[in-house]
């Protein structure tokens, strides 16, 4: 094709670029080529032009790199024929995601063990884990069940304040409140549930949205429970089967006297980290065989077509409510982690940001996508961590990724969709492997 | 003309379903019978599909009786039960006048699907299922074997695994069909099953719905406008005009009925009307209802 018509084919292609340049030119004139400058005289404005000029080159060469390749690519596939989406080729997928997944486990539970691996990449990849779970929770509401909520983070906030409260009225331990404030939280879902049961897509959005709202209100202002804005603090930190991570403990031994180990706070910051490990591990495996289960399918079958599932004889009503309490109560397990991590909670840590931040994950890494949604966690949550250098750009970038990737990847990073249950096991020899390490 | 073996499947008394000022369907009686395919016929609008709506518990019909006798020892009314009870219940099921597959689900899936109530109860609500245990794996089995059967019934086997919304439109319906049967019901109600078929496919329907008939002893009603289909299969067909009965009977007596072919085809000027049309037989008869 570009033999045959070289010349107004590359000419296309570098008209193509140069205008991208310049739109990016012009783009970047008022994004990077002004900046206010704060000076003893007052405000003056001082202009980067060579800056713009950068970004118009960038964008130009990127353009015609990427529209240079596509046409090799393009002229590779034409000879190759283009190959169809066949079900043996999704298998392939489908098997490469699974040793993916596996990879991101083992990885995961090697990582504190790494040279490399200091106090501050283990803090980092605990955040990143409380996200994926609150990722994997929510899967189960807008993944599978097709419930946009935005209110995700109320159900946080309960899990992080039960846990909080409960621990400092009846002194309690993490172990034991952990279940309650789950249950407390899969509570507040179902009874958030009843009202909205009718609504769906947008007004359930705006709903929710409300709901995470105005739990993060009654937080701020019952002081009395709560602590208002200055929040609840010396929440009680997690201990190793009864053995407190602290340099001494009045009441009986501590972890390194226990271990014969020199005191560390590292240990705590490890055992953290496998406690969230663990936590999200449980819930994605959770969230994998319920799928494949009648309660799952019914999920799936709901955000697929409601009046059909009515037909079918199947409750819509309990469907969709174990679903919200279900998500809900994963949520609440973080949300005690969360508390008892930090040992400090107050209402600013539950902002509609979070909910949006959560929500984008689930997206983003395609809707119901266990893997995707770690990759996007990744994206969304451990990048901006890695480079807060550049927290200038930060929301640039932001912008930026979720126009790229919608662009890119519509439907999410990594979409499409396995069925729970085959029929022609021979059809692609790669599902028994499949089905026995989803699960 | 009821003859004794005959036994009464679902018996719509009086039913009237009123929209604000619009009425739908006004004092409708008819009874189906078990093991027979009733056909629902009547020009669009007639209301036939809301007939179908207030049978499967998505309306809530303004009067009127819907008493449902699948076998000697129950009796359901359906015009009591909410929406998802008729199917779960009563069993009956529906297919839709536009498909309503699970479009983004495998084709086998769709059909699980169907089994919800069944593998519910044998999953104690998916509990056993989450922890493996052998209960469910083997209700799990019984129901893939229900949909490997009717699989087999409507020619799907080997696209078991597309995702349904993949299939060609006539493999939608019999999947569809195929779907509503997997909840093992009484009475299967199809809503234009034959609508955009073609003539070998509708063909290959008749069979179907037959072969339904004949093995699983259920009832059927059905509403077509297909009326190779209509003639070919049922057994009593119930002409609907404006909501109202206007003729009931075996099919080559409707179709001879002169105030079925005045609802279909209109009244031609009264000067060159025939005797036995004269427009008085179809005044009267949108009232009583003829019968044959």
């Amino acid at each position: 094709m570009a033999s045959a018509r070289p010349l107004p084919l590359f000419a296309g292609i570098i008209k193509d670029s140069f205008l991208a340049g310049l739109i990016a030119a012009l783009l970047a004139m008022p994004l990077l080529g002004l900046r206010l400058v704060d000076s003893v005289q007052g405000l003056s404005l001082d202009t980067r032009f060579n800056w713009v000029l950068i970004a118009g080159i960038v964008v130009f060469l990127g353009r015609l790199c990427l529209a240079l390749a596509g046409v090799f690519l393009g002229q590779r596939k034409e000879r190759r024929g283009v190959a169809p989406r066949t079900a043996s080729r999704t298998a392939k997928q489908n098997s490469w995601r699974v040793v993916m997944g596996w990879v991101l486990i083992l990885g995961a539970l090697i990582l504190p063990m790494l040279p490399f691996a200091e106090r501050n990449l283990i803090d980092k990849a605990t955040l990143l884990l409380i996200y994926v779970m609150l990722g994997w929770g929510l899967n189960i509401v807008v993944g599978l069940a097709g419930l946009l909520d935005l209110g995700y983070v109320a159900f946080y906030a309960m899990g992080a304040y039960s846990y909080a409260l409960l621990s400092q009225a009846f002194d309690l331990s993490f172990w034991a409140c952990l279940p309650v404030a789950g249950l407390l939280a899969a509570w507040l879902g179902m009874s958030l549930g009843f009202p909205v049961l009718r609504l769906r897509g947008d007004y359930l959005a705006i709903v929710t949205l409300g709901f995470g709202e105005i739990i993060r209100v009654v937080l701020l202002n019952w002081a009395d429970v709560t602590g208002g804005p200055n929040g609840l603090t010396g929440i009680q930190r997690p201990s190793f089967f009864g053995l407190p991570f602290s340099a001494s403990n009045a009441k009986g031994t501590t972890f390194h006297e226990f271990f014969g180990l020199d005191f560390s706070p590292d240990h705590r910051v490890v055992f953290l980290y496998y406690v969230i490990l663990v936590l999200a591990l449980l819930t994605n495996l959770f969230v994998l065989r319920i799928r494949r289960l009648p309660i799952g399918r019914a999920w799936e079958a709901l955000r697929e077509d409601e009046t059909a599932c009515r037909s079918l004889g199947i409750n819509p009503t309990t469907t969709k409510l174990s679903a919200f309490s279900l998500g809900a109560m994963f949520a609440g397990f973080a949300g005690s982690f969360f508390a008892t991590r930090q040992g400090f909670i107050s209402p600013e840590s539950f902002t509609f940001m979070e909910s949006a931040i959560i929500v984008a994950i689930v997206v983003l890494g395609g809707m119901g996508s266990q893997v995707g949604t770690v990759l996007a966690a990744f994206l969304l949550v451990g990048l901006p961590e890695w480079f807060r250098d550049l927290q200038q750009f930060r929301m640039l970038a932001f912008g930026g990724a979720m126009v790229l990737i919608m662009l890119w990847r519509p439907r999410g990073l990594l979409s499409n969709r396995e069925p729970t249950i085959r029929l022609h096991k021979n059809a692609s020899p790669d599902d028994a492997t499949e089905g026995e390490s989803a699960s | 003309m009821n003859k004794p073996y005959r036994l009464p499947l679902l018996t719509v008394e009086h039913l009237t379903m009123r929209f604000g000022g619009l009425v739908a369907v006004s004092d409708l009686s008819f009874i189906a019978h078990r093991g027979e395919i009733t056909a629902i016929i009547g020009p669009n609008g007639a209301g036939k599909t809301t007939l179908f709506n207030c049978l499967t518990g998505f309306y809530r019909p303004t009067v009127g009786r819907l008493s449902y006798t699948p076998d000697d020892r129950r009796t359901f009314y359906l015009e009591r039960m909410e929406g998802f009870r008729t199917a779960k219940e009563a069993g009956v099921a529906r297919t839709f006048q536009n498909i309503r597959l699970f479009s983004g689900m495998s084709v086998l899936e769709n059909l699980i699907v169907a089994q919800h109530n069944t593998l519910m109860r044998a999953s104690c609500f998916s509990l056993a299922g989450l922890f493996k245990l052998s209960r469910y794996s083997r209700a799990e089995r019984e129901a893939v074997d229900l949909a490997c059967y009717w699989l087999d019934k409507v020619g799907l086997t080997a696209q078991a695994d597309w995702s349904a919304g993949n299939l060609p439109y006539g493999s939608q319906r019999r999947l569809e069909i195929a779907r509503a049967m997997c909840t093992r019901p009484g009475l299967l109600c199809l809503d234009e099953p034959a609508a955009g078929l073609n003539p070998r496919e509708s063909l290959e329907l008749n069979e179907l719905l037959l072969d339904i008939r004949r093995e699983h002893k259920i009832g059927l009603l059905l509403i077509e406008h297909d009326m190779s289909v209509v003639m070919q299969i049922s057994d009593h067909v119930v002409v609907l005009d404006h909501g109202a009965k206007i003729a009931e009977g075996d099919p080559a007596c409707v179709r001879a009925d002169p105030a079925v072919i005045h609802a279909y085809l209109g009244t031609p000027d009264d000067e060159d009307l025939p005797e036995d049309l004269h427009p008085q037989a179809a005044a009267a008869a949108p009232k009583e209802g003829s019968q044959c």
